[in-house]
């Protein structure tokens, strides 16, 4: 089999939406100069894969993992001027850090209200059981956006304020008509989708960790077809290695459409202008 | 033809894995896989994993594709009749050692990858197989130092020496020694991150990396996406086998 018959059976037979992706200036190989030349790598490089829309939220360049409200706005600065540089491929997400409430809520206003961003972004700064999530919660439901938020079952232990699914799922039922979309499905294992398994507001993103085998089919035998939605968690992983946990997965071809197009398209705001592509599988 | 140089069959403890033989190497093919150099995975928790090269050996001759490559542990007293066996096998060209899982150190393993290089086989050091945060929690084992693996190809430079499951920054950290040492390779299955092997095909590296899928903890389609996407067909081609053919024929 030669190199292109090859690459002609990874190429997904549908548009792909990635929920979870981070600016090279936050990891990965490339060194960028600015937002815009950003753009364009990380653009073309999930182009190469097949994936033609991507959920932003940056980190900020220094990774810090309990930022200053400061350093937040520079992140959502950053992710908004790489949406300028390709408007057609970026969705991003607005990062707070729930140590500071009122100010998240200033943030969230202005990058979602205000500027059309598509989601809100949590990370390690403050657990999801934390109350201090609370006024950032009823924010997404009132703007009606997702929420996206990083969980983890560590084997060697987390970091003292990162979130469980457990913690995933006690957030879920405090706020039952916000989206969470749960990130990391290899992080969360097979422990971890039974954590948030009767939580119908939570979807599970497939990003992160290795491609390992049979953990999308778990996943979708546990939370059905809706619940689960690719994401890469590019740039520390690649687009299509993390592809291959639907793609590759043993499951039927709507299922996987759902995946990675569909199940995301039907969280976002009508303003990120994405659209499911057909009805949904049965 | 791609040729998977990291690929296993059997079962694991914490998992439920399509592990049997025939599915792994199904499973491969799918994505043009021609050809499989594969180790019992049940030899990574057996006491004495040359145990499990008997039964795999057997199992094995029913594919023209797929090469055993047995697991070695030289901590087991009877690591040298084992060796024998595998040098006297037709389709053995390469050896597994699973370090983490005896455990040993691989200076221990110096008399083995002396007879190994002797044999004119060559040796694939395993690094992980697991990601550590995703191990059970009574099964928790440690990888292997790259640096490990690097002092004990300088120490056989006769012997072909396979860093198995190394992640991307660890293989881009031996970039230097990679290209100064003719027996040291680096093989792909867990190297990850956007644009990785153009990194290392950047580096110059290509002549020096050679496929591996971790077939059936990993999906095979990953194995293949990592290399192909990102880099030119001539680059493609001696990673995902021309590399291996010329070392292991």
């Amino acid at each position: 089999m030669r190199v292109s018959e090859v690459r002609s059976l990874l190429r997904p037979p549908w548009p792909v939406l990635d929920v979870h992706v981070h600016p090279l200036n936050c990891f990965g190989p490339h060194r960028v100069e600015d937002a815009a030349t950003d753009a364009r790598l990380l653009a073309v490089a999930g182009k190469r894969s097949g994936v033609e829309k991507m959920c932003l939220f940056s980190l900020h360049s220094t990774c810090p993992r309990q930022p200053t409200m400061e350093l937040c706005r520079e992140s959502n600065d950053y992710a908004l001027a790489m949406r300028d540089a390709a408007p057609d491929v970026f969705l991003p997400f607005c990062y707070v850090n729930p140590m500071y409430p009122e100010e998240s809520v200033a943030e969230i206003e202005r990058c979602v209200a205000a500027e059309e961003m598509c989601g809100i972004k949590l990370w390690v700064a403050v657990n999801a059981s934390d109350p201090r999530l609370d006024p950032i919660m009823r924010c997404a439901a009132s703007l009606g956006v997702p929420v996206l938020q990083h969980a983890w079952n560590n084997t060697l232990g987390s970091t003292p304020d990162e979130s469980t699914p457990a913690d995933v799922a006690d957030l879920a039922r405090r706020h039952p008509t916000v989206s969470i979309i749960m990130a990391h499905l290899n992080g969360a294992g097979l422990r971890g989708i039974g954590d948030v398994a009767d939580c119908p507001n939570v979807f599970v993103d497939t990003s992160g960790g290795d491609p390992e085998s049979g953990i999308t089919e778990a996943a979708v035998a546990s939370l059905g077809s809706t619940r689960v939605v690719y994401g890469s968690d590019a740039a520390i992983r690649h687009f299509g290695t993390q592809l291959a946990k639907v793609l590759g997965a043993g499951l039927p071809d709507a299922v996987k459409r759902d995946i990675v197009w569909n199940n995301a398209a039907r969280l976002l705001p009508s303003w990120a202008g994405v659209r499911p592509m057909e009805r949904r599988a049965t | 033809m791609i040729v998977d140089i990291n690929c296993f069959a059997g079962h694991w403890p914490s998992r439920d894995l399509k592990g049997d033989l025939a599915s792994v190497r199904d499973s491969l093919r799918r994505y043009g896989v021609g050809r499989l150099f594969t180790s019992p995975l049940d030899a990574a928790w057996h006491r004495n994993p040359h145990l499990a090269n008997d039964a795999f050996c057997r199992a094995v001759e029913a594919y023209d594709d797929v090469s055993p490559v047995p697991v070695l542990d030289p901590t087991v007293a009877t690591w040298d009749a084992e060796l024998g066996r595998a040098a006297e096998h037709p389709d053995v060209r390469l050896v597994k050692l699973l370090p983490a899982y005896s455990p040993y150190r691989l200076s221990e393993a110096d008399d083995l990858l002396s007879a190994a290089a002797d044999a004119g086989l060559a040796a694939i050091c395993q690094t992980r197989l697991e990601d550590r945060r995703r191990q059970h929690p009574l099964a928790q084992v440690p990888d292997v130092a790259i640096a490990d693996v690097v002092a004990a190809a300088e120490r056989h430079a006769g012997l072909v020496v396979i860093v198995g499951g190394a992640r991307f920054a660890e293989a881009r950290s031996l970039r230097d020694r990679l290209l100064d040492m003719p027996n040291l390779y680096v093989e792909t299955s867990q190297m990850d991150g956007l644009d990785a092997v153009r990194a290392l095909v950047d580096d110059g590296l290509a002549p020096k990396l050679l496929f591996g899928s971790h077939a059936p903890f990993f999906i095979p389609y990953a194995a293949v996406a990592r290399v192909v996407t990102d880099i030119d067909d001539a680059d493609a081609s001696a990673i995902l086998g021309e590399n291996a053919l010329r070392l292991l024929g």
